[in-house]
């Protein structure tokens, strides 16, 4: 029986890194209606800008994760203004950005490479001890309780800012339609850099703890197509929908690999998942089933 | 009207396009008499990717040495030039690389690639070339004999094979270590990793032990808690872990974390400086099987010199790809021919001793026949050579 609640933990604990990236994927596109393949790129270096923080700047964990959150949200906004906002004047169709996006994702992973820091791998200091807490037999790492409560807490203030703030139900009422929010005196071009701040924050996080959890390198940001099959399981522009879609797919994962077969893990997992969309074209707790791109 | 002189002017382009093209080859035919000055050698790998930290190492290797032969005079009187071409990893890449080095670049032979998924896809473009190829730490069997038991022609290697690999590992886990449960944990998607899980599965139930777990994961995975959970509850006394640094560093660690205690062990995919640094402690007492030790008297010169010019540490496919170099090098002064069928002809009797053993290529198989190999023990964060083992 321990057995099966170990899992549960490993699965749990996968399905919260899922769920970090897949909800910074939701956000942005709820609000642009396009999926930003950016994203990964901008986690990989959330996850460089902790390392650096933390190694050769010697900070503590606190300033590394707020340095690691605020560069890639100013990041992310930079990314918005150069290679979305000329697009987005222009109204060009929503392919475009895609390319735009996967272009940026490339330059970024390439850049790294490129510089001095290149492609080795890297890891960072132990700053939350390696000895797990054993609870009735399982053993659960520090990490991934830190990891769970960081998450949970910045994915509560994410909803926070959205349900309850002025910005928030700018946010809300762009996602509804883009246009008309503009027309009723909503400043989009504003809302859509808070949104992709916002994205750009949790990106930053994701990053800073999943180097801590794996390591750093610069194909980090290929792991996020694992959460992007989850915000569109749970239903893409929707954040509970992005978590819940993530901590499923981590657990299906785990328990395929755990009692069926680790060797076709991907593909009892993945089959699954598109019988699930067969029945349920618009995810799981999505609101439109158009535009899935 | 117009229409024929049309039809008549096609006619024309295309008469002189075919007597011009017919043409070309011709003043090449005599170049190729008098040879160039600078004659080039290719080398393939990963500057990019996963493997990286290898790649680099190896080129940088190729370079000083044939920078050294330069400065002594060059080979048979032509100074060499090397050209690396990157495959990300990818066979698709290796691939092209090959074919832009042997037909633009007109490469007599090529060094690399390290990885074996990669050097057996190039065997057909080598075989259309007529060039030859020196894989350094590619140790799967199909490398050089094909599918059909055929042998690959122009496909050689320094390093000893998988099979082998499994099997000195299987050995002495069982002989020497007195281990009778044994789980495997392994990369599906990568033919070394099964190549190697395959021969350790067959010796090690061959010599009387038991594989109580075998679970696989995916490359790119970082994540194998669910597996190593698995493997946990079936209780195995040694981990087989054929796969890389990478991955080695990161299920190491997690195995620790989920209280697994069992003795790690693993290929020639393990050693590198990077896997110390990322796995600390995790990997302390685990078992590798390695190509040679790394504080044999033989290596150190080219240690030395290798770190006084690049300002880095070593890594294992530094030392194939200097054993390549060596190979490559005596089979031209054989051949005394630049000529890359010549070469390979040299090369299917070729025997010099590397600085990783002796390396006696066999016709048959293109491999080092007979080569020990080391097995390493990771003790205070530091690589321990145990002894020298030869599976039976």
């Amino acid at each position: 029986m321990s057995g099966f609640f170990q899992q549960l933990i490993n699965g749990l604990s996968i399905g919260s890194v899922y769920a970090l990236m897949a909800v910074g994927y939701s956000l942005v596109y709820s609000i642009m209606n396009f999926s930003n393949f950016a994203h990964g790129g901008v986690i990989m270096i959330g996850a460089y800008i902790g390392f650096f923080a933390m190694t050769a700047f010697e900070m503590p964990f606190a300033v590394a994760f707020c340095l690691a959150a605020f560069g890639t949200g100013l990041l992310a906004v930079v990314i918005e203004r150069v290679a979305y906002s000329p697009l987005r004047k222009r109204n060009a169709p929503f392919l475009y950005f895609i390319i735009s996006a996967m272009g940026v994702s490339i330059f970024l992973e390439n850049i790294i490479i490129a510089s001095p820091i290149g492609p080795t791998f890297r890891t960072y200091p132990r700053v939350f001890g390696t000895t797990p807490f054993i609870v009735a037999g399982v053993n659960i790492g520090r990490l991934d309780v830190m990891m769970f409560v960081i998450s949970a807490v910045s994915l509560a203030l994410l909803i926070f800012i959205i349900e309850k703030t002025r910005t928030g139900m700018g946010i809300r009422a762009s996602a509804y339609n883009l246009r008309a929010s503009a027309l009723m005196g909503v400043n989009t071009d504003r809302i859509i850099l808070i949104v992709f701040g916002l994205g750009g924050l949790l990106a930053g996080i994701a990053g800073i703890l999943f180097g801590m959890k794996y390591t750093v390198y610069p194909q980090i940001g290929n792991i996020t197509l694992k959460s992007f099959i989850a915000a569109v399981f749970g239903g893409l522009g929707s954040l509970p929908g992005a978590v819940i879609g993530s901590i499923l797919l981590g657990i299906i994962e785990t328990f395929t690999s755990g009692y069926l077969s680790s060797q076709f893990r991907d593909l009892i997992a993945f089959v699954l998942l598109i019988f699930i969309l067969v029945i349920r074209p618009r995810g799981l707790m999505g609101k439109t089933t158009e535009d899935k791109a | 009207m117009k229409k024929r002189v049309v039809f008549l002017f096609v006619c024309v382009i295309l008469t002189l396009g075919l007597t011009l093209a017919g043409c070309t080859p011709a003043p090449t035919d005599t170049a190729a008499d008098t040879e160039p000055e600078v004659v080039k050698v290719g080398w393939i790998g990963s500057l990019t990717g996963d493997q990286a930290v290898w790649g680099t190492c190896e080129l940088n290797t190729v370079k000083m040495l044939f920078d050294d032969i330069n400065a002594d005079g060059g080979l048979l009187g032509k100074q060499i030039e090397v050209i690396g071409y990157d495959t990300r990893g990818d066979a698709t890449e290796a691939v092209n690389a090959v074919r832009r080095l042997t037909s633009q670049d007109k490469a007599v032979a090529v060094i690399g690639p390290n990885a074996s998924g990669q050097a057996i896809s190039i065997s057909s473009v080598l075989e259309e070339m007529q060039v030859p190829d020196i894989a350094t730490v590619a140790t799967n069997p199909k490398v050089t004999i094909g599918e059909d038991g055929s042998i690959k022609p122009f496909n050689f290697r320094v390093c000893f094979i998988d099979p082998y690999q499994g099997a000195v590992a299987a050995g002495y886990a069982y002989d020497i270590l007195g281990f009778r449960k044994a789980a495997v944990l392994y990369d599906v998607a990568d033919d070394y990793s099964q190549g190697l899980t395959e021969f350790f599965e067959k010796y090690f139930i061959e010599k009387g032990g038991q594989i109580v777990a075998k679970e696989a994961f995916k490359f790119g995975d970082v994540d194998f808690r669910p597996q190593l959970s698995k493997i946990k509850d079936a209780g195995p006394e040694v981990i087989f872990m054929p796969y890389f640094f990478k991955e080695v560093a990161l299920s190491s660690e997690q195995a620790r974390q989920l209280g697994i205690d069992a003795v790690l062990m693993g290929g020639d995919g393990w050693p590198s400086e990077v896997l110390l640094e990322m796995a600390k402690d995790y990997v302390e007492g685990s078992y590798f099987v390695n190509h040679l030790d790394f504080d044999d008297p033989d290596v150190q010169d080219f240690k030395a010199a290798y770190t006084a010019k690049y300002n880095l540490p070593v890594e294992l496919n530094g030392y194939l790809a200097y054993d390549a170099v060596q190979l490559l090098v005596h089979a031209i002064e054989k051949a005394n021919s630049f000529d890359p069928v010549e070469i390979k002809d040299a090369l299917e009797t070729a025997q010099v001793k590397g600085i990783t053993g002796q390396i006696n290529i066999s016709r048959e198989t293109h491999n080092p026949e007979g080569k020990d190999a080391a097995i390493i023990k990771i003790v205070d964060g530091g690589y321990v050579f145990q002894q020298k083992y030869s599976a039976q």
